[in-house]
Order: structure tokens, then C-alpha cells, then sequence
């Protein structure tokens, strides 16, 4: 935590661009108006930000940049009033930040390993982060899988990272959509098919799912199947929260709070909590 | 004592609270233990009303349209611009629109001014005529116009029928007052198309089909008769037109009953002898805007009476009023052909009194309701709701002149050429009378924002400019003059009004024994029919309220939590929702959320499929109030609707 | 410890409230309901009514509470954040030792755990609390079976017993100690401590027969609640009958949850608002996507009582979340208080 203390008061951000990704989704780079040179409070892969758009409310983000050496940014769908009021901001318009907060996801523990990736959607959100930082450290790692699902070609976000990581030695990218359509020449079908089809592998392995639901649960069961350990699979939950500091307990989950216990978990422990998924 | 009592204005159960007033802000809310109904509960609605009072959305300056935009004008101005309009438009051209949450005084005083000043009867609520359905019933029937029953004595009630009506969404505190009776031992039976909440925790729940509510009580009826167990002493003794009654039943026949309603006839049976056999019962059903038709009200009415189940502890028949002050309005006057307390307008000797009161020679000709002038009004004066404007867009923008009064925004004002404020419940006295007639008082609390005039300085001020002498020093003053022209509010006033204020009448229940006259069972017909379905339109929609709407949601949309509660639905289905089964959902091949497009003779309209098993396979459900969704298929329906809750339209749903 | 004459006990609260706004019991004269609130004159305060209705919570976590305000002009993007809490200095006269409980709970929640929660923070960090020994229960009143009455035991700066013709001033703190002092009180002596005793007991006979019978009633049911070991069909039946008003957490003394809105009081001003929340409304876990992670009612039932009860909540709170106060039994439509949840668990146990 830096000395500046944004816990219940939002520090105020500028935002310098605004990058169209999908439908409905955009990125906003933010630089720091309290901050030496603009940068970011210190934070790390999976954790999130409190994000106030004044006159509208405040709502919970998780953060896609890399905590190494890369632009920050927020990248959000438009879902409801607040986020619709994010979205209709420009360049140079203000917008408050809290955090980060959370735990974030394994970074040092997982090296040396093979790390696997799989998104469903805008579950690719909180993955970039992790995702970047591997690929920025990529020699510390053992093969590095990933697999991204979308219902369009049109609905792949983060093209440009996806571009770029194709041509990264050592990342073994996998894209698929729900159904064929002219022009697309990756896979095609629900992700979770993929990973029997691609001979993932399951020794020294850690796989990090995010997506929706439906999604979610049908890469869980193959990925066990394909005999990776529980423990070893890693998520992040997204729930309705208000405060990120744990005291307005709308993100609780069984014995547990996303947004100060979480909002990553391993399989192991999402098992525990006693919820639906 | 920062903490102030009052009493809640959202719905008809009329619930006490005390607010936390500091300086000009009401900063929340809390229970009030000791008051006769609510006994310290409140609903959803209730524990945030103070949200509703802190809302930005209030009118804050009276407003005139100038070159299509309404500006900021001075009350003086304002007001001015209304009487000069309204002189202009012969007295049948004009009509005045109450609203069913004024407070009584504001109420009589609107009445007043459409009589008095500008000459005319067309005055009515928006909801009509459903609750008017449910007092002409009983007011027939007993001369009491209104609840029957008491709220305090539903803990007394060994038997109570529930028909129609979502008790625990729509009045939540009746709907657990019920509850707890039904805990300590009361038998509770739920007649509804729907699978409500209430019907979850009733001992009995018979879900018909829609339209067959008339058919089901009917039945009923013919079962005490059948089975010799109607109360013969009570009926000799207290009523007339029994005979006659038994006539009209004579024809039903039990297979009849069978295939129109969909229940098992023994659970029909069962609940009949339950309710003969109770020491003591009650109904309660919807009444209002959802309310029944005038013969549904009157099959219940009779059944109870030859139960002999009225006007005795625990017993009665109970129409429920879902909004705040709808039995208060009707207590008014609001109503093309009445005066207060629910005397004639063509009563020769009650004109009279009024006319000499008032100093005047009223119009002895009973008025028409403005819904039904739609097309002829050239003016209209609009009081705090919008459902009717919602309804008659068209002939509404067409007119000369349109007035809205209100404490806060909403749709009406984009029709409007005159826009009056006035002070909310908090920023001065009135009296609310609930479901069950018991008045009480609201007190002033707050100083209401920049010389914002009350209701009652409002209307005065109206009156003045058009040269009437009206002088009240205070709203207590108008209870003094509605108390002296009302034989039922006659022991009312400001001052006697305490905690649990009074009923009307001084009485708490219908008494048969000091009623004074016989119980009259009211008219019925043999008229069985319910709407059919057809081959080519096999769905029977159903249109009602719902637990995520409540009354077009004007008022939740002005707060934070309820209106995340209310609009749940909503959020979920942005363009509004039809309620299908979970079989029909597979005929149709259609998940939760799917579009669908429903098809009736009259129109169409696009929208969400819900899938839940509250409803059964050949029926479907829409809710009434979303003006977001329904506007258009409602005004293709006007006609059809007209009935109230049983209303059902044949339909054809269709995968988009 | 001190003793004090009846007569004098308002001295007390009028030593306090040269310092402090002073919070007490107090008598609402048209409805007769009595209400934790804030006084201006001391002779308002009301010892010996009946347990407030309003419980003291929104002294610390007001109901409806403007916590910043902020300008935001869109043209030049510019924006001023003013944050804005209540530091007032506040004194609780007469608080009872289960709503003592509660404040002790949420002290540990809102001040102990990984984050410090400035806004409560600077309720409480200047407060003076004098608690009063309950010697008559009311007849919802359970503290005896959730270990939080009749008499505080720890957390109040001034404890107060009525011992007949004088009370009983136990201090237990400095800041206690240093008012008894400034007062001149007299010290009292051992035979005092056993009439405290006395009047604790006879206080605790009082009680009705399900609290003084089965003291452990709520622990039989902690383990059950921790594990997730209760039917399905229990919380269908509680669930059934939950009307979703949120009065049972609206009037929690340790229930904490809360909502943040930030409704626009100006062209560009807006207010950040903190108001209580209740997790049996749907909307309260409702993404703003749509999904709902815990929608039917009985899910949303079965997490208010896991947070009451059980252990792993506790550890939280240092204590069981139930404070025995009974006021959700008071204020609950649906006949759905605590110790009727525990007593329908407990029957499941023993099934």
C-alpha cells in the first residue's frame, strides 16, 4: 500500500485514451492526478479497483494491466447505470479510484511451472493481467496454454495482446467461437472441448479459469477429469460489492468475503464455501 | 426527541412509523410499536421512505409551458394562468383528477373547487372503478361503504379466504397479520391464478383458471345451500333476498365447475364447509385498480352473508385498498355522482346542505369520470398520478389545457401546461383513511422547501383567484367542515386524532347488531361464462399487479433500495416480461429471458419470456404497471381491461 | 467501584454532556415507544423504560449517513472530493449490556479486521459509554443464552446497578474512573458487589422459561448453522414466511451491512450516501449484469443466520453474532425472528 490512503476516499484519475474492444466493452488508460509521473498505486495480477464515475455511483473492477511494466488501465462492459455513465466519458474526463484491493492471483509459487490459461468471454479480463506478467517473465515458466472462447470472432477482445502473444516463443494460443463462420480459422465449439483436443498438460500444471457460469463449470469438470489437482485450479469471482474493504458483506460467499478473502480462489476452497457457481 | 410519529403513505394498511427528523431532513425511519395495525412492522416500502423524501426529484417551483417549455413562473402566475384557462372551457368540457394518496382534506377541498368554483361533477380517481365496485357492494348490502371487517380482529378469524389478491407484496402487514393467525391455528384458503406467497402459506390453495373466480365463490354458495349449511337463523333474522339468491344458483352444475375453474371440486367443497363451520371468518381481495368486477364482489359478499359470517368479532368481508388513501377519497367525494361519506349527489336534501355550507346551487346532475370524457375534455386537472395520461396520451396532449399538482416529477408534467407543487405528507397535516376506515393524522414535520404551499393553500389560493371566499386557517379547519357535512367523519378532528386515529362512523366493524336495518344480499346474475381459450389464441394472459411493480413505480423510482428491489424484474427484462410456464417454455423452445411476441385479436407486442412455475401451462402473466413496456398493448386492450384483475385476453405466444 | 444516590444519577448524564452529545432512553410521549436518541434536556432520559426499540447502532452506523460530497464540473474536468463524516463526540447513557454487545461486536467487525472503516471510526473513537444493569428482562429478551446479559461485563467506561435507593457506579476505564472522581461519588464497599450480585440473579429468574431453561438453546445450534448440516427444507420453511422488509437487520444491534449510493444533489454535485442494507432483499447480491448468486429467498435467509451463528462469523466478533436482544422477533412480519429459527433448527436436530 503507498502512503497515499484511498481506502474509503476515491484518489482521482484522468483518463488519457479510450480503446473500443468489443461490443459493449472499452479500455480506459488512467494516469494518477496524485501521483509522481501519473503511475498507478502499487498492485498485482487479479486484484481490483473501486471505480467512481462522479454523478453516477461506484463499481468494482478488476484490473486487466500487468503490475510490471505496463500501461494502467480498466477495461469494462457496459452493464448497468453506472458503468453506462463510464462509458459515455472522454479523454481527460475524471473518474475516482479506490484500491487495489484483494488477494490476487499466485505469481511466485507457480514458477517453474506450466501454466494454463482458459476465458470464456469477458472472463478474459482478469486473466490479461496474469497473462502478461508470464509472458514478461516468460523464461520462469514451463509452457504457457492458452485458450480463449467466444460466441464471434467479433467478440475475441484484446486483439492486439492476442497478436502479440501468438508470436511469443513458448505460448501455445488456442481461439475458439460457439459456431463456424466464413473467414474463421481457429477452433471452433465451447472451450472447454478444447482441452482434451489440444493434450494439455496435467503434471506440474496450474490452470487459471474465469468466465461465465455455464462456462465455468464445464472447464472445471474436464479439467479434473484430465487429472489436475483442485487445488491447482485457479479462479476469480466477481460479485456485488459496494465497499471492496470488506464491511458492506455484499460480496460474502459462504464463510468468506470476495473482495478482502478473495477474489481468488482455488477450486479446492470455491468447493468449500457451500455456494453455487 | 428527534424520532416524530406518522403514519406510512404508500399503501392502504396505513402502518405507523416515527421518522428521524433533524432540521429539514428526514433521516430515517422506525417502526411504531404501540399502533393498532402495524404493531412495530413495516414492509420493505416503509423502512426506506425516507429515501422517497430525500429525493431530488421534487417540484420545485411552479411551472408554466411557454413556446413548449415549461419554465419557472411564481404561484401567483401559475395559478392565474389555471383559472383564466379553465374559465375559458364550459364546466362538462373540464374534468379533475384526484389521487387516491392526497390526504382527505386535500381530497374534499379539489372536490370542492370542481363543484363550487368551476361548476362540474367530473371528478374522479384514476383507479376507478374498482374500489367503487367493492363499496357499492357493500354499502348496498349493509349501508356501511367499505372494509367490513377490522384489521385487530384478524388474530379473531378461525376462517379466512383469500381470492385474488398478493397480500404479502401488495399490503405486506395484512398479508403477516393473516400469517400469524394462520401460525396460531387459523384455517387459511388462497383462491388465485397464481402461486402467491400467501397461497404458500395458506392450509388450502386452489389454483384457478382465470375468469372462474365468479364460478369458484358461486360454487361455494351452492355447497352451504346443498348441504343445509347456511346459518338459516342468522339469514332469518338479519337479511333479505335470500331466496331469491338461491335461485340464481340453482342452475350451476358441479361438472360446470369442474372444467371452468381447473381445481378439484372437493377442495371447493372442503373450503365451503370450513368456512360454514368456523366460528368466525373473513375474505380479503383486491380492491382498486386490480379489484374484481362488480359480480365476483357480490358472490363473495352474499356467501359470507349466508354464512352468517358478517358484522359479528372476526368476521367480515374485506376489500383491500392498495393505495394509501383510496377508501379516503371515495369518503370525499371523489366521484362523479357522490358527496362525502358516500351520500348522492341527487339526494335533494344533501345537495342542499351542501349547497348552503358552500354558498352555491350545486349541479345536481352526476358528472362523468375524465377517463371516460376522453376525446371530449378540453381541460383537465391532474392531482399526483399518471396512470390515466399513460392510458389516453392521445387525447391528452390534444387538449387545451392540462394542470398538474404534485409534490413530485413524473410523466404527467410532460403534458402539462401548468405545473403547481405542492408540500409532501411530512411538510404538513392531513388525514389518510386505510383500508379498514380508520382515519389518522399526519402531522407536519418539516418546513416544506421555499414557500412551497401546501395542498390545502394551493387549492384555496385556486379558489380565491377565481373569486370564491374560502378562508381555512389550517387543514384542521377543512376536517371541520368535512366533519360537518359527513355523518361519518362527524367525531373527527385534528385534535381527537391520537395514535390509531378513528374509523369513520366511530364504529370498528360493521355491527349487525346496531346496523339498524337488514342485510340486503346484493344482485348476482347465472352468468358463468370465463374466457375460453381458442384454438388459434390457446393462452389465457392474465394482466395484475406484481411483486416488482408497484403502482408504475413512480414513486420506488425515486429511491435507492426499493427501486433495486422493485425493479428487479425489470433489470433482468429490460423490455418488460410475459410470465409462461416452464412446459410451455419447451413447446415454445424458448429459455428464461428469450424474446417472444404475444398475439390477441386486439394487437400485439414484443417482450422477454419469463419462465417460472407460477403460472400454469395455458396461462400467461403480465404486469400492469410498466408504462416502459405495456403502454401501446394496453391502450390496444382498453376496453378488455375494464374488469379489473380477472381481466384475461386470449393469446397466442409466438418465438420471435 | 462508587455508589451514587437515585436522586443524583442524572448528574452523570449532565457531567457528560459538557463534553459530549448525549445518547440515551428516552420516552416518546404519543406513542410510548422508547427510542435510543440524543437529548437535549437530561430529565428526558428514562432509566428504567423498557429496552429502546431503536437500538443505539445508528450512533456508531447511522441509518441513512452522508459519508463524502463531491463537485464535478464535466466542462473544465475538474472534480473536488470533500470527505465528510460526523466526528462528533457522543456519550451513550444507559445503554444495556446486550446492545453493549452489539456495539462491541461491530467494534471488532468495523475496526478489527483487515481494513479499518474510517467512517465508524470516527463515531467511536471519541465515545463515552455508561451502561445500565437490566433488572427486568422484557419478555423477548434472550441475553442470558447468548452470554451478553443481564449486566455488561467488559467495553463500558461507567456500569450502572440499581440497588434499590442508590446505584451501584462500577468504571471501567480510565476515563470512568476519572468522571466517578471529578464527581466526588462514594466509594462503596463489598456488601454492594453482592447486592449486585442479588440483583443479577433475581434479574436472570425472570426471565421466560425458553431463555432460562435451555441456556444453551443458541449454542446447540452454532455447530449445525458452521457446518451447513440443517435440511434444505428448514430454510424453505423459514424462507416461506420471509416477507423481505429487512427489518430483522435494520434492527440488529451488530448487523452491519450496508448500501453506497451517490445520489446527485445539484447539476454537478453528487453525495456519497452509506445507508443500512439487509441481505433478505433480492437486490442485495443482484450483479448489475443480472445474475444473482443467492436468489431464492431461503438462500438469502440461510446467510443471515449463518452470520448470527455460527462459529466462523464469530471469530469475526470474538462472540456469536446474536446479541439476545429479541428485537427481530419484535419487528419480523413473517413470525421469523432468531429464536424462532432456533427453535425450528433444533427441532430439525432432534428429528
Amino acid at each position: 500500500m503507498s502512503e497515499i490512503n484511498n481506502i474509503t476516499i476515491p484518489e482521482i484519475a484522468t483518463i488519457t485514451e479510450i480503446k473500443d474492444e468489443i461490443i459493449e466493452v472499452k479500455t480506459f488508460y488512467l494516469s494518477f492526478d496524485g501521483r509522481q509521473g501519473g503511475q498507478p498505486p502499487k498492485f498485482t495480477s487479479g486484484q481490483f479497483v473501486m471505480c467512481t464515475v462522479f454523478g453516477a455511483g461506484e463499481f468494482a473492477v478488476s484490473l486487466p494491466p500487468s503490475p510490471e511494466n505496463d500501461r494502467f488501465h480498466l477495461t469494462v462492459r457496459r452493464v448497468g447505470k453506472v458503468t453506462n455513465a463510464l462509458h459515455s466519458l472522454k479523454v481527460g474526463d475524471k473518474v475516482g479510484i479506490r484500491g487495489p484491493f484483494g488477494n490476487g492471483f499466485p505469481f511466485e509459487e507457480i514458477q517453474g511451472k506450466n501454466v494454463i490459461y482458459v476465458a470464456g468471454g469477458i472472463g478474459f479480463i482478469p486473466l490479461r493481467s496474469s497473462i502478461m506478467r508470464v509472458m514478461q517473465n516468460k523464461d520462469k515458466f514451463g509452457r504457457v496454454l492458452i485458450f480463449l472462447g467466444a460466441r464471434t470472432p467479433q467478440e475475441h477482445m484484446y486483439a492486439y495482446n492476442i497478436k502479440e502473444w501468438k508470436n511469443t516463443p513458448g505460448f501455445e494460443m488456442n481461439l475458439t467461437i460457439d459456431n463456424p463462420v466464413p473467414g474463421w480459422d481457429g477452433d471452433t465449439g465451447f472451450v472447454h472441448t478444447l482441452l482434451k483436443k489440444k493434450n494439455i498438460p496435467v503434471e506440474n500444471t496450474v490452470a487459471f479459469v474465469c468466465g461465465p457460469p455455464m462456462m465455468f463449470n464445464a472447464v472445471i469438470k474436464e479439467l479434473i477429469d484430465l487429472g489436475i489437482k483442485e487445488e491447482n485450479i485457479i479462479s476469480t469471482l466477481e460479485r456485488h460489492m459496494k465497499c471492496g474493504i470488506g464491511k458492506c458483506q455484499h460480496c460474502a460467499v459462504g464463510r468468506t468475503l470476495v473482495c478482502t478473502d478473495g477474489p481468488v480462489y482455488n477450486y479446492r476452497q470455491l468447493k468449500t464455501l457451500g455456494e453455487q457457481f | 426527541m428527534n424520532y416524530k410519529s406518522g403514519i406510512c403513505t404508500f399503501c392502504g394498511t396505513g402502518c405507523g412509523h416515527l421518522l428521524d427528523v433533524r432540521g429539514d431532513k428526514v433521516y430515517g425511519v422506525f417502526p411504531m410499536q404501540n399502533h393498532p395495525v402495524s404493531k412495530g412492522r413495516l414492509c420493505v416500502r416503509g423502512w426506506n421512505v425516507h429515501e422517497l423524501l430525500n429525493t431530488p426529484e421534487k417540484i420545485t417551483t411552479p411551472l408554466i409551458r411557454k413556446d413548449g417549455k415549461l419554465v419557472e413562473a411564481s404561484y401567483d402566475e401559475a395559478v392565474s394562468c389555471l383559472v383564466e384557462k379553465l374559465k375559458k372551457v364550459s364546466p362538462d368540457e373540464i374534468g379533475f383528477l384526484a389521487s387516491p394518496r392526497s390526504s382527505n382534506e386535500d381530497n374534499f377541498l379539489l372536490m370542492k373547487l370542481a363543484r363550487a368554483v368551476f361548476n362540474t361533477n367530473n371528478i374522479s380517481l384514476d383507479s376507478d372503478p374498482g374500489h367503487r365496485i367493492s363499496l357499492d357492494v357493500t354499502h348496498g348490502g349493509t349501508g356501511m361503504a367499505g372494509m367490513l371487517g377490522s384489521l385487530e380482529e384478524i388474530s379473531k378469524a378461525d376462517f379466512m379466504l383469500i381470492v385474488g389478491i398478493d397480500i404479502t407484496k401488495q399490503n405486506p402487514i395484512i398479508g403477516s397479520e393473516i400469517h400469524f393467525a394462520a401460525r396460531k391455528g387459523a384455517r387459511v384458503v388462497t383462491i388465485d391464478t397464481r402461486n402467491t406467497q400467501i397461497a404458500k402459506l395458506s392450509n388450502g390453495f386452489l389454483q384457478i383458471q382465470p375468469g372462474a373466480y365468479k364460478i369458484a365463490i358461486a360454487y361455494m354458495a351452492k355447497v352451504l345451500v346443498d348441504e343445509n349449511l347456511a346459518d338459516v337463523d342468522f339469514i332469518k333474522k338479519y337479511t333479505e333476498g335470500y331466496d331469491s339468491f338461491v335461485k340464481v344458483l340453482s342452475s350451476l352444475k358441479e361438472s360446470e365447475v369442474a372444467e371452468k375453474t381447473g381445481v378439484d371440486i372437493e377442495m371447493l367443497k372442503t373450503a365451503a364447509r370450513d368456512l360454514a363451520l368456523s366460528r368466525s371468518a373473513m375474505v380479503f381481495f383486491s380492491s382498486g385498480i386490480s379489484g374484481f368486477d362488480r359480480e365476483t364482489v357480490s358472490y363473495i359478499f352474499n356467501l359470507y352473508v349466508m354464512a352468517g359470517k358478517i358484522g359479528k368479532e372476526g368476521c367480515g368481508v374485506n376489500p383491500i385498498t392498495g393505495i394509501n388513501n383510496l377508501q379516503g377519497s371515495y369518503d370525499m367525494g371523489i366521484a362523479p355522482d357522490l358527496l362525502t361519506g358516500f351520500q348522492s349527489l341527487s339526494d335533494g336534501t344533501v345537495a342542499s346542505k351542501f349547497g348552503k355550507e358552500w354558498g352555491v346551487n350545486l349541479n345536481a346532475k352526476a358528472g362523468k369520470a375524465p377517463n371516460e370524457l376522453m376525446g371530449k375534455l378540453k381541460a383537465l386537472v391532474t392531482v399526483d398520478h399518471d396512470e390515466t395520461i399513460i392510458r389516453n396520451v392521445n387525447e391528452v396532449s390534444k387538449m387545451d389545457f392540462v394542470a398538474y399538482i404534485g409534490s413530485y416529477q413524473n410523466n404527467c408534467m410532460n403534458y402539462a401546461h401548468v405545473v403547481l407543487p405542492i408540500a409532501t405528507y411530512v411538510e404538513t397535516d392531513g388525514t389518510f383513511t386505510n383500508t379498514e376506515r380508520r382515519v389518522q393524522l399526519a402531522k407536519k414535520k418539516i418546513e416544506p422547501a421555499k414557500n412551497i404551499l401546501a395542498g390545502w393553500q394551493l387549492l384555496s389560493k385556486i379558489a380565491e383567484k377565481a373569486g370564491a371566499k374560502w378562508s381555512y386557517g389550517s387543514a384542521a379547519d377543512v376536517m371541520k367542515e368535512i366533519a360537518k357535512l359527513t355523518p361519518s367523519y362527524a367525531e373527527i378532528s385534528h385534535d381527537k386524532l391520537a395514535v390509531g386515529g378513528i374509523k369513520t362512523g366511530g364504529v370498528n366493524r360493521f355491527d349487525v347488531e346496531k346496523a339498524g336495518r337488514k342485510i340486503a344480499f346484493a344482485a348476482a346474475d347465472a352468468n358463468f361464462a370465463v374466457p375460453l381459450a381458442s384454438e388459434e389464441y390457446p393462452i389465457l394472459l392474465l394482466i395484475g399487479e406484481s411483486q416488482h411493480y408497484w403502482h408504475q413505480n413512480n414513486l420506488m423510482k425515486k429511491t435507492h433500495i426499493p427501486l433495486r428491489e422493485y425493479n428487479a424484474t425489470l433489470l433482468l427484462y429490460p423490455q418488460g416480461y410475459v410470465a409462461i410456464s416452464p412446459q410451455k417454455a419447451k413447446e415454445l423452445n424458448v429459455r428464461d429471458r428469450f424474446p417472444v411476441k404475444i398475439v390477441s385479436p386486439y394487437g400485439s407486442m414484443e417482450t422477454l419470456a419469463q419462465v417460472t412455475d407460477k403460472v400454469k401451462p395455458n396461462t400467461a402473466y403480465v404486469a400492469y404497471f410498466v408504462d416502459e413496456m405495456v403502454t401501446k398493448f394496453f391502450m390496444e386492450h382498453k376496453d378488455v381491461l375494464k374488469r379489473g384483475e380477472d381481466t384475461t385476453i386470449p393469446v397466442r405466444i409466438v418465438k420471435v | 467501584m462508587y455508589l451514587i444516590n437515585k436522586s443524583q444519577v442524572s448528574d452523570i448524564a449532565k457531567e457528560l454532556q459538557k463534553e459530549y452529545q448525549v445518547y440515551g432512553p428516552v420516552m416518546e410521549k404519543e406513542t410510548k415507544q422508547c427510542m435510543f436518541v440524543k437529548v437535549d434536556d437530561i430529565a428526558e432520559l428514562d432509566l428504567n423504560a423498557p429496552i429502546p426499540a431503536l437500538p443505539p447502532k445508528h450512533t456508531l452506523f447511522p441509518q441513512f449517513e452522508r459519508i463524502m460530497s463531491y463537485q464535478y464540473d464535466k466542462k473544465n474536468q475538474k472534480v473536488d472530493i470533500k470527505p465528510d463524516f460526523d466526528v462528533s463526540k457522543k456519550a451513550l447513557f444507559g445503554l444495556r449490556s446486550c446492545d453493549l454487545t452489539g456495539v462491541l461486536c461491530m467494534d471488532r467487525f468495523f475496526l478489527g479486521q483487515e481494513f479499518v472503516d474510517d467512517v465508524y471510526k470516527n463515531h467511536r473513537k471519541n465515545m463515552f459509554i455508561v451502561t445500565n444493569t437490566c433488572n427486568v428482562p422484557f419478555k423477548q429478551c434472550f441475553c442470558v443464552c447468548t452470554d451478553s446479559g443481564p449486566s455488561a461485563q467488559e467495553g463500558y467506561d461507567l456500569n450502572l446497578t440499581d440497588l434499590g435507593d442508590q446505584y451501584l457506579v462500577e468504571a471501567g476505564s480510565d476515563k470512568g474512573k476519572a468522571l466517578a472522581e471529578k464527581l466526588g461519588l462514594k466509594k462503596s464497599d463489598d456488601s454492594h458487589k453482592k447486592a449486585k450480585a442479588d440483583v443479577i440473579d433475581k434479574s436472570i429468574d425472570k426471565f421466560d422459561s425458553i431463555a432460562k431453561d435451555n441456556k444453551a438453546w443458541i449454542s446447540r445450534v452454532v455447530n449445525r448453522v458452521t457446518t451447513g448440516l440443517i435440511d434444505e427444507k428448514v430454510w424453505e420453511y423459514i424462507g416461506n414466511q420471509c416477507l423481505e422488509c429487512g427489518a430483522c437487520s435494520f434492527v440488529c444491534p451488530s448487523c452491519t451491512c450496508f448500501n453506497i449510493v451517490d445520489p446527485v444533489t445539484g447539476p454537478e454535485t453528487a453525495d456519497r450516501m452509506r445507508t443500512w442494507d439487509s441481505c433478505s432483499y433480492e437486490g442485495y447480491s443482484r450483479m448489475a449484469g443480472g445474475h444473482n448468486p443467492r436468489h431464492p429467498v431461503e438462500d438469502r435467509r440461510s446467510k443471515r443466520f449463518f452470520c448470527k451463528l455460527s462459529y466462523s462469523q464469530s471469530k469475526k466478533y470474538l462472540r456469536p453474532g446474536c446479541v439476545g436482544c429479541g428485537r427481530c422477533q419484535w419487528v419480523c412480519p413473517g413470525d421469523i425472528g432468531l429464536p424462532n429459527v432456533v427453535t425450528y433448527i433444533r427441532r430439525d436436530i432432534q428429528k
